[in-house]
């Protein structure tokens, strides 16, 4: 057997070992996952996505500049997407239950673009100067699906999802 | 049990396209996902979204973990980590409501004040925050092991095993000054 850091973590003296079994017998009664939160998970398989290239969320205002957030008061929330080829940026502005999107590729270029959620899915364009938008998105998590203009047999660009 | 579930063939089936591969990491990672998200203090319904958006990265990067697939539950639970912390800085950004950093309490008044579990469950919403988060994942079913655990709580892996230690002495003490009213009051 290999040398494993953790292998001496399961074994618990009786008293603890106890305790945990009921903390858990608590939990699986006071706090199960819902089952809508786990019928969501099993969906979500269906939502992945095969060669594609996924673009990483690198900035985030909400979460890299939070002060500036509180100081400012309500500065829109901006993000940047990136791969290889392309960047997109895109400002959340917060309506409530709705959110706006309000984009840009970079390079600037146009692009047929799958706003996906879990409600469905919404298609919108990115215009020759790569700007796009999209009113009325509901919460939740979302991620966009690019599929350029210029190499239309190019793999699409998705960006991690982002619960926004 | 789950926990004897090879971890690693569900990958390996889900990324082949095999719904029952995927199926099987969320019934073995499921309750570790949301018992992240409810130990660092969200709501029901940002558990929520936090799962979600954790189950969608991971169906997302099926196909491109270059990680060992025998550490997906580290994935996991890290993921869903760090998703519920940009709930919470972004939540306190849009100024919303901040009273949702108390977890549920079991439901008091359909219980009987002295059901062991309803008690085992106020003291752990009693102890210090870093107890009642170690302890919160840790009564995820399956258990975590000693490195999910540590994604999870953003602890280091070594520091686990004493830290566990403590959160349960804590809580045993505080079970024990339950005990000792409840014969005072019985008397």
């Amino acid at each position: 057997m290999t040398s494993d850091p953790s292998e001496g973590f399961d074994m618990v003296n009786p008293a603890d070992a106890q305790l945990l079994d009921e903390l858990r017998r608590a939990a699986s009664q006071f706090d199960p996952p819902p089952p809508a939160v786990v019928e969501a998970a099993r969906s979500s398989f269906t939502w992945r996505t095969i060669d594609a290239e996924l673009a990483a969320l690198v900035f985030d205002s909400g979460v890299d500049q939070p002060v500036t957030a509180l100081r400012g008061g309500e500065g829109p929330r901006l993000m940047t997407f990136s791969s290889s080829g392309l960047d997109i940026e895109v400002e959340v502005i917060n309506l409530g239950s709705r959110r706006q999107l309000v984009g840009q590729l970079v390079p600037p270029q146009a692009a047929d673009i799958d706003v996906r959620h879990a409600a469905g899915t919404t298609t919108i364009q990115a215009d020759q100067l790569g700007r796009f938008g999209a009113d009325a998105i509901g919460s939740g998590p979302v991620s966009l699906r690019c599929r350029l203009a210029a190499t239309p047999s190019a793999q699409p660009v998705v960006t991690e999802w982002v619960p926004l | 049990m789950g926990a004897e579930i090879d971890a690693h063939d569900l990958v390996q089936a889900a990324a082949a396209g095999d719904s029952h591969g995927w199926d099987g990491l969320v019934e073995r990672f499921g309750a570790l996902v949301w018992s992240t998200a409810r130990a660092w203090g969200l709501s029901p319904d940002e558990g929520a979204d936090v799962a979600q958006t954790t189950w969608l990265r991971l169906a997302e990067q099926l196909g491109r973990l270059r990680d060992g697939h025998d550490r997906i539950g580290v994935w996991l639970a890290s993921t869903a980590r760090q998703e519920s912390l940009r709930l919470v800085v972004t939540r306190v950004a849009d100024h919303a409501d901040p009273g949702q950093d108390e977890p549920a309490a079991p439901p008091a008044a359909t219980a009987t004040p002295l059901e062991p579990e309803v008690v085992l469950w106020r003291v752990l919403y009693d102890l210090p925050a870093h107890c009642r988060r170690l302890l919160r994942v840790l009564s995820a079913v399956p258990p975590p092991d000693q490195e999910e655990l540590a994604a999870a709580l953003d602890l280091k892996v070594t520091d686990v095993p004493a830290a566990r230690v403590a959160c349960l002495e804590a809580f045993r003490d505080r079970m024990a000054n339950i005990g000792i009213k409840a014969d005072v009051e019985d008397s």
